[in-house]
């Protein structure tokens, strides 16, 4: 083969290439359009269904569904909820880690101030389950959110990595005194031993 | 105010010592004790955490045992001021109310607790209660993660208190006829235990969040759960049907069912190697623990199966008709037949209904006449006289902290199984899942501060 014949059958297995991925992006747009409409169908089974089909979707639904996870009509917004946990479920399965780490990419993306306190919430419960080592950053800064950093620790002390446990203890550093017994608790029970701020559950408070 | 009728033990020690060292004579117990009673200094003092729906259930059974003279009822305690108001009216005067249970944890007076929580409490008001001392009786089921049990054998061990777990099928006197009937070989070799059960509910009438009612203290309803706006299908005893708190029929009652069958196989202290689940999930609604249910729990060395099956109601084993003549004869009809266990074996097949309060024998095993030579096996005197035992002599109880956690743990893993849509291997010796990071950390769920363990 020379050098020009080449090159032609180079650009064509590109092109070939490029129309394969791009029909591959249009099938997985068709994929995320439909579950997105199963899921604001109005219909409860019709709903159910798409929320049980949502973990083959995966990555790409998840911004679409963090949308409708605060649709006005609550069983729709509990479908979509269910779904994006679906995912989760699913992407977090043995032996799957580019599929875990495409769902995990996106959650986090959700942990920004844009989105509703309560999508944010329950993303950092998702990311309990299968974040790794990039969550952990988005995660803490959430430790001086006052309302998810109760959240934001318990996923912390649940991500068995070494990573999780500094970043609990640079939030204890600078963390306000009526959250530090908070983050003191969880560093305890990663194996930490924590100066002052003694455990309390056995005090009554009420 | 306590009257001198319900003076606890360590009241009684501290008057009889004030009265030794005033009047230099010890009075044995015997002296005081009326007759065909325990004597004062034996009488265990109680507490009651959860006094509501299954828990004012336990403190009405326990008030018998008050009234006989074997316990004293020394306090209350509940988030809903209804409840707790209602439960002081059951305990009757002198007993102290509470809303916070560590109020009671504090108290030395105290010998043991009766907690009737909902389940996502049961953990950390177990492993407190041990860490105080307190003997327990606590509802089932025992956990509502792997680690919660764990915690809740270590504490109990550690700190050598009773712990009874309320799966009180074990104590009924049909589980008793059942039992020696399958250990002395009338159906052969066991390989197969099929417990069925009628489906999990959906919610009808799915309603939104809103302000929890004046009387309920939400923030402490939730205890160790991650918080969440109120919502009325939360509470009460509706929590049963949410995976996170109560787990749905297959932790309710396989928590009953399958502790039977446990125990009956006897394979207290052993797991399945693996688990496999599938279910169907409601169509709306907060409630998310799947309506009907399938489950495979594969045991080895040695080899048999378990199953866990909600079913369709017209698809449940129909109940055995009983005779008048053996209801005459202080056998119960068998009330609720939607749910109990087929134990198959190799010489044939064994049915067992219900599981819990009611638990009810076939036919053949309430007539089977022991041989000479016969195995028996251990006839509970009640579960709560059981557990008295437990306190007294230190013997260990009918469902102690280690049966009932491995019983819970057959639930969550099969509620794991389900949420994730694949089969699971559990490592017994290890007490853990093997080969699946998220189904690892879904062992355990961290709680809010400061409800842990």
């Amino acid at each position: 083969m020379s050098t020009n014949d080449f090159k032609k059958a180079s650009l064509a297995a590109g092109a070939a290439a490029t129309m394969t991925g791009k029909a591959r992006a249009a099938r997985r747009n068709r994929g995320v359009k439909r579950l997105i409409r199963r899921i604001e169908d109005s219909d409860a089974e019709t709903r159910t269904e798409a929320w049980q089909s949502a973990g083959d979707v995966g990555a790409p639904a998840v911004q679409p569904l963090a949308l409708v996870m605060t649709h006005e009509d609550l069983e729709v917004a509990r479908a979509a909820k269910r779904a994006m946990w679906k995912i989760v479920r699913h992407a977090g399965r043995p032996g799957a880690p580019n599929a875990k780490t495409a769902v995990v990419g996106k959650l986090y993306g959700l942990l920004g101030a844009d989105q509703p306190v309560s999508v944010r919430r329950e993303v950092l419960w998702m990311l309990s389950e299968i974040g790794g080592m990039r969550a952990i950053k988005p995660i803490a800064e959430l430790l001086s959110d006052k309302h998810l950093r109760e959240d934001a620790r318990m996923a912390l002390e649940r991500i068995p990595i070494q990573r999780a446990v500094q970043a609990l203890k640079a939030g204890f550093e600078i963390a306000p005194e009526d959250f530090k017994p908070n983050l003191a608790q969880s560093l305890r029970k990663r194996g930490v031993n924590v100066e002052g701020y003694p455990c309390v559950k056995l005090v009554p408070t009420k | 105010m306590k009257n001198a009728k319900q003076l606890n033990r360590r009241q009684f020690l501290t008057a009889a010592g004030a009265a030794a060292a005033s009047v230099p004579y010890l009075i044995p117990s015997g002296v005081l004790a009326a007759p065909g009673r325990l004597g004062a200094n034996e009488r265990i003092t109680t507490a009651h955490i959860g006094v509501g729906g299954r828990g004012g259930g336990l403190l009405r059974e326990v008030t018998r045992f008050r009234d006989a003279g074997e316990v004293n009822i020394a306090a209350v305690c509940d988030i809903d001021k209804q409840r707790l108001d209602n439960a002081v009216k059951t305990a009757g005067e002198g007993t102290d109310a509470y809303h916070d249970y560590r109020h009671i944890l504090m108290r030395k007076d105290i010998d043991a607790v009766v907690i009737g929580t909902p389940d996502h409490w049961h953990g950390v008001q177990v492993v407190h209660a041990a860490e105080t001392g307190k003997h327990i009786y606590c509802e089932k089921p025992a956990c509502c993660t792997i680690e919660e049990g764990k915690a809740m054998v270590a504490a109990a061990k550690k700190n050598k208190v009773s712990v009874q777990i309320g799966s009180q099928g074990r104590s009924q006197p049909e589980a008793y006829l059942a039992h020696r009937y399958l250990v002395n070989g009338n159906i052969g070799h066991i390989s197969r235990v099929d417990c069925f059960h009628y489906p999990s509910p959906e919610d009808k009438n799915p309603v939104p969040d809103s302000d929890p009612p004046a009387e309920l203290d939400w923030d402490m309803w939730l205890g160790p759960l991650r918080w969440r706006p109120y919502n009325k299908r939360y509470c009460h005893g509706v929590f049963r049907w949410l995976l996170e708190s109560g787990g749905g029929q297959i932790r309710d009652r396989g928590a009953h069912v399958m502790s039977c069958a446990m125990w009956w196989m006897g394979a207290d202290g052993t797991g399945p190697v693996t688990v496999e689940a599938t279910g169907t999930a409601p169509k709306q609604g907060l409630w998310d623990s799947a309506v009907l249910m399938d489950v495979t729990y594969t045991f080895k060395n040695p080899d048999w199966v378990m199953t866990w099956r909600q079913m369709p109601n017209d698809q449940l084993p129909p109940a055995e008709k009983r005779t008048a003549d053996e209801l005459n004869r202080e056998i119960r009809k068998i009330s609720r037949p939607g749910y109990g266990a087929i134990y198959r074996g190799d010489k044939g097949e064994f049915i067992h209904w219900g599981g819990d309060g009611g638990t009810w024998a076939e036919r053949k095993a309430r007539n089977w006449e022991p041989p000479a030579g016969a195995k028996d096996v251990y006839k509970s005197p009640g579960h709560f006289e059981d557990w008295f035992k437990g306190i007294r002599t230190g013997s260990q109880t009918i469902m102690n902290m280690e049966a009932a956690a491995g019983v819970a743990n057959l639930c969550i893993l099969g509620n794991l199984s389900y949420q994730l849509g694949r089969k699971l291997e559990w490592d017994q010796a290890n007490q853990t899942i093997v080969g699946d990071a998220q189904a690892q950390r879904m062992m355990s769920r961290p709680q809010r501060h400061p409800y842990h363990l």
